[in-house]
């Protein structure tokens, strides 16, 4: 597709200038607006076929096919169905969705309205952090005008019934990304995980079936059905497809959002796009933001940031988020600032979690302000074994994971920050 | 520069009566704009970084604010780790105002100071604290003169909620156990301040700073609140969302960092004249060197009017060494002269600050000052004062007939001679009616702030707002504490300044906040030489190094 085609890999589809349109529905279907839309509306039986060949992914930190969970919802029974469009967006270093959000509400509306196509939903809700206030308002105005639109009967028609497009403020807290707690937020309670099975595909809000997106991901959407699956294959690095949001922040020149290629490799993303290093200081680490923080170190700046590649070096690419760290930073001083959060995050309804998020607070704590002992890190490295996979959701092991992560890479580091026996003078 | 010779100058003058005023012949503006140090060629720069991205700003200032900080991450690896609710920066007047209005709410507070608690420019504030309390007078009045006083350039609401609260902010001091003049049924005494329209000064003799520091500090000392002494902030912490979150305190007895999470803090870290702008000397404290107005632009927060300062018109000249102290404007008040080296009365005395300045600042230009062996100035009448109301001196001015008496001149013999002196800071940080800044969870207070006084500041109105804004910043701090919750504090915000500098190319050799003036010397200063051991090892360690001494 010419009108695709930029003299750089930088922003090519989802922050490229013709998407970037604001709350303004009549822009956006002056470009590109529609027509993937026109499409899914023409054949909305092959869409989810066109989104497994596309191999399109979750965004939102799993990686999880996206079509699998849609094939699962699309083969419930007929009746009330839900999507939840996820922007709780809370985690440490990242902040993409909020730009989409903002900078172009339309295309993820319209990417929500193919997959209501695909799978019958008739409940459509933008789950959105309340903190986010810019991002709000421009999909509230948004939604005002796709019910305005002539396209929206037409999807509706489809269908079979009236499709129902909400904004709905999330509870805020970080929990409240998860797929169940967002379940149990938009049902109007305390956005308290639940345990799976049953999955929310089977029985989501209100026991109905329920999809559960998040706004990167369906923002690809009508991108992807425009312009083909070959298209959306060719966009991606090394048998990869598509493009990824990357959330560039810590000591480098120019943080910021960057729209590359799946695939591109952290060098580049850090040096190319980035600028460098602020004052030019070395790389030390890379937090890789999402669900779980992990880290890569400056041996990994070769690696191709998708998916597969970065858990292949102990690390996971999380919603995208690169938290770069520079030599002269303490390790230990940023595990415990995050497991930190993870402890204040904790929703408390697992006693694994609840106290295991506290102790591993505080042992970090101690060991950052010189307090720590052997036996401290010992029972650090304990928790890591025991704590995984304790909690309804994977809160408890996001918190687990920086910390073995950071151990695994450093662990000379924390052995260094102990305090040491005093010598018995006799 | 050309005039008369200090003793050949004293020997021309003769105690008088009144005298005639010379004719100006320049009117107030091109007074201002010929002779005023804010507008000398060349003092000023543009911002190139920052909040006030274009905007004016005098040179040495401009150094500090785009200047690198002197920490980064590393720095804080292994520190201790303190908690608090309100953390007030500053001992000095504001600062003390605010701590103690916190701590009455019940919250926790923590108070970090450079110096020792209360050694600050509030003890250097000698004329008294505006308060519409005269029969002849009203709040419209006091609110009239503050905005004509600052050029009509103030802040509206800040000036009317300042001068609303007079009244109450001396009867709040009163209560506090701070002494005034009365007359002999107890009614407050007042004077007029220069270019105001009525006597509107509560004062206590020529020290009513070092009278209210001396109340503020005990009640800190006497409420819960927590104490850090020669603790200067290197820098603030910020949270994800911008919030200021803490500070980093530099603990100079210890040599080591102390981070400090507050839910929100309050700055009240005072002025700048200890930068010698324009080479002027000054009235200010040790400590005056601009740190907060560094601190708070790195955090974001928006200032104004970084080009206008007041020089104060009567610091002394003569002795050399005393050069820059400050002779109150309570002796203006009083219905002293001002006479250049021919003996000619060349202003009104009771103008505004800035145009008695100007004024004094000519003459000496223009060869009618008395020459000494640093520097030039023009007489202080006091012999005359003197003359024309007997004991009014020792009765009114202790602290001025003391200071004489250090420099081996008896004002009321000899006529002090005096030039202007760099004194206060008119702009600062953008606060609102509760002091806060544009940056949520920092407020601001005292000289630091900006907006109340315009391009020029009334006798006694620096007082009345330290205790004004101090107590509605605390009051709205906390009442409107966050969330007690996870932030994650860092240090981004310098990252974004290190990334503006860089991207500029900006020489990033110079660290910031100044902390101390250039000559600060604390390896030759006795004063301070002691100042590790005292506080590491308290009395006894004072006993070692004397023995070790003798």
């Amino acid at each position: 597709m010419p009108e695709y085609e930029n003299s750089s890999v930088l922003n090519q589809v989802l922050l490229h200038p013709n998407s970037v349109v604001g709350a303004d529905l009549t822009a956006w279907l002056a470009t590109w607006g529609g027509q993937g839309l026109r499409s899914a509306l023409a054949a909305p039986e092959s869409i989810i076929d066109r989104v497994r060949e596309a191999q399109l992914r979750g965004l939102g930190g799993s990686g999880f096919p996206t079509h699998i969970k849609w094939q699962a919802v699309a083969n419930e029974a007929e009746g009330d169905k839900y999507l939840i469009g996820n922007g709780n967006e809370d985690e440490p270093g990242t902040f993409k969705d909020r730009m989409l959000l903002e900078l172009s509400p339309h295309q993820v509306i319209e990417g929500a309205l193919i997959a209501a196509l695909a799978t019958g939903i008739n409940h459509v809700i933008f789950y959105i952090n309340p903190h986010l206030q810019r991002a709000m308002t421009a999909m509230q105005q948004a939604v005002a005008q796709w019910l305005e639109s002539s396209l929206y009967p037409e999807v509706c028609r489809v269908v079979g019934r009236t499709v129902e497009l909400q904004v709905m403020p999330s509870s805020g807290y970080y929990v409240g990304g998860e797929e169940t707690a967002a379940i149990a937020s938009v049902e109007g309670s305390f956005p308290f995980p639940r345990g799976k099975p049953p999955f929310p595909a089977q029985s989501g809000v209100h026991g109905k079936p329920t999809l559960i997106n998040n706004i990167e991901t369906l923002a690809n959407l009508s991108h992807l059905l425009r312009n083909g699956v070959a298209w959306f294959h060719s966009l991606g690095r090394g048998g990869n497809s598509g493009t990824k949001v990357y959330s560039l922040s810590g000591d480098v020149l120019n943080p910021g959002v960057y729209e590359l290629p799946m695939g591109i490799t952290l060098n580049e993303l850090i040096f190319s796009y980035g600028g460098g290093m602020l004052v030019g200081k070395k790389l030390k680490a890379v937090f890789t933001g999402g669900p779980s923080n992990t880290i890569l170190t400056k041996n990994d700046l070769d690696v191709s940031l998708d998916f597969d590649s970065v858990r292949q070096r102990h690390s996971s690419l999380g919603t995208g988020a690169m938290i770069v760290v520079s030599e002269g930073t303490g390790i230990v001083k940023r595990v415990a600032e995050y497991v930190r959060f993870f402890a204040d995050a904790s929703c408390g309804q697992c006693p694994p979690c609840k106290s295991g998020t506290y102790y591993l607070s505080m042992l970090l704590d101690k060991i950052d302000t010189g307090h720590g002992r052997r036996v401290d890190l010992d029972a650090i490295t304990n928790l890591c074994e025991m704590l995984p996979g304790s909690g309804r959701c994977h809160l408890i092991d996001g918190a687990v994971k920086v910390v073995d992560s950071s151990l695994y890479h450093f662990k000379s580091e924390y052995e260094q920050a102990l305090r040491q026996p005093r010598a018995r003078v006799v | 520069m050309a005039g008369i010779p200090y003793t050949e100058a004293l020997s021309r003058y003769q105690i008088a009566a009144p005298r005639p005023l010379r004719d100006s012949s320049l009117a107030v503006a091109d007074l201002l704009e010929q002779f005023h140090p804010d507008y000398l060629k060349n003092s000023t720069v543009e911002l190139k970084v920052g909040a006030n991205k274009g905007d004016r700003c005098h040179r040495d200032l401009a150094r500090i604010l785009q200047s690198d900080s002197r920490i980064d991450d590393l720095a804080l690896a292994g520190v201790e780790v303190l908690e608090t609710d309100v953390l007030v920066i500053g001992g000095g007047g504001a600062g003390c105002t605010a701590a103690i209005t916190a701590a009455e709410q019940g919250v926790e507070v923590m108070l970090a100071t450079k110096l020792k608690l209360g050694d600050s420019n509030t003890v250097m504030a000698e004329g008294g604290i505006q308060a519409s309390i005269e029969p002849s007078d009203t709040p419209q009045m006091h609110y009239d003169d503050t905005l004509r006083a600052g050029h009509h350039l103030s802040d509206k609401a800040l000036v009317e909620l300042l001068a609303m609260s007079g009244p109450e902010v001396v009867r709040w001091l009163i209560q506090q156990g701070m002494q005034f003049e009365v007359n002999k049924y107890g009614d407050l005494l007042t004077r007029k301040p220069g270019g105001a329209s009525a006597p509107r000064v509560v004062y206590y003799r020529d020290y009513t700073g070092l009278e209210m520091m001396r109340v503020l500090r005990e009640s800190v000392r006497n409420c819960k609140v927590v104490v850090r002494e020669f603790s200067p902030v290197v820098d603030l912490l910020s949270d994800e969302s911008g919030h200021c979150a803490g500070a980093v305190l530099s603990n100079l007895s210890m040599d080591a960092y102390t981070v400090v999470r507050a839910r929100q803090v309050i700055l009240a870290s005072g002025g700048i004249g200890r930068l010698h702008l324009n080479q002027f000397p000054t009235s200010n404290h040790f400590g005056a060197t601009g740190d907060g107005l560094v601190l708070a632009y790195r955090l974001g927060a928006k200032l104004r009017d970084l080009d206008s300062f007041q020089y104060h018109p009567t610091g002394m000249a003569y002795p050399c060494h005393m050069m820059g102290s400050l002779i109150t404007e309570g002796v203006r008040s009083a219905g002293v002269q001002i006479l250049n080296a021919l003996g000619e009365r060349f202003v009104e005395e009771l103008n505004p600050r800035d145009h008695v300045a100007a004024a004094i600042i000519r003459e000496c230009a223009e060869g009618r000052g008395v020459l000494t062996e640093k520097g030039v100035g023009v007489w202080l009448d006091t012999p005359t004062l003197e003359r024309q109301q007997p004991g009014i001196f020792e009765r009114r001015f202790p602290k001025l007939v003391q200071r004489g008496k250090q420099g081996s001149v008896d004002p009321r013999q000899i006529p002090m001679l005096i030039y202007p002196t760099l004194h206060y800071q008119n702009g600062g940080v953008v606060i609102d009616v509760n002091g806060q800044s544009t940056v949520p969870g920092l407020y601001c207070v005292g000289e630091v702030s900006g907006g109340i006084h315009g391009r020029n500041r009334l006798m006694g109105n620096a007082l009345l707002e330290l205790v004004v804004f101090g107590r509605r910043a605390a009051l709205h701090a906390a009442a409107n504490l966050r969330r007690s919750g996870y932030h994650r504090v860092s240090l981004e915000h310098l990252s974004n300044m290190r990334r503006e500098l860089m991207r500029l190319g900006e020489d990033m050799t110079y660290k910031g906040p100044q902390l101390f003036p250039d000559y600060a010397n604390f390896d030759n200063d006795p004063d301070y030489r002691d100042l590790n051991y005292r506080i590491i090892l308290g009395e006894l360690g004072a006993r070692i190094r004397k023995l070790v001494s003798t």
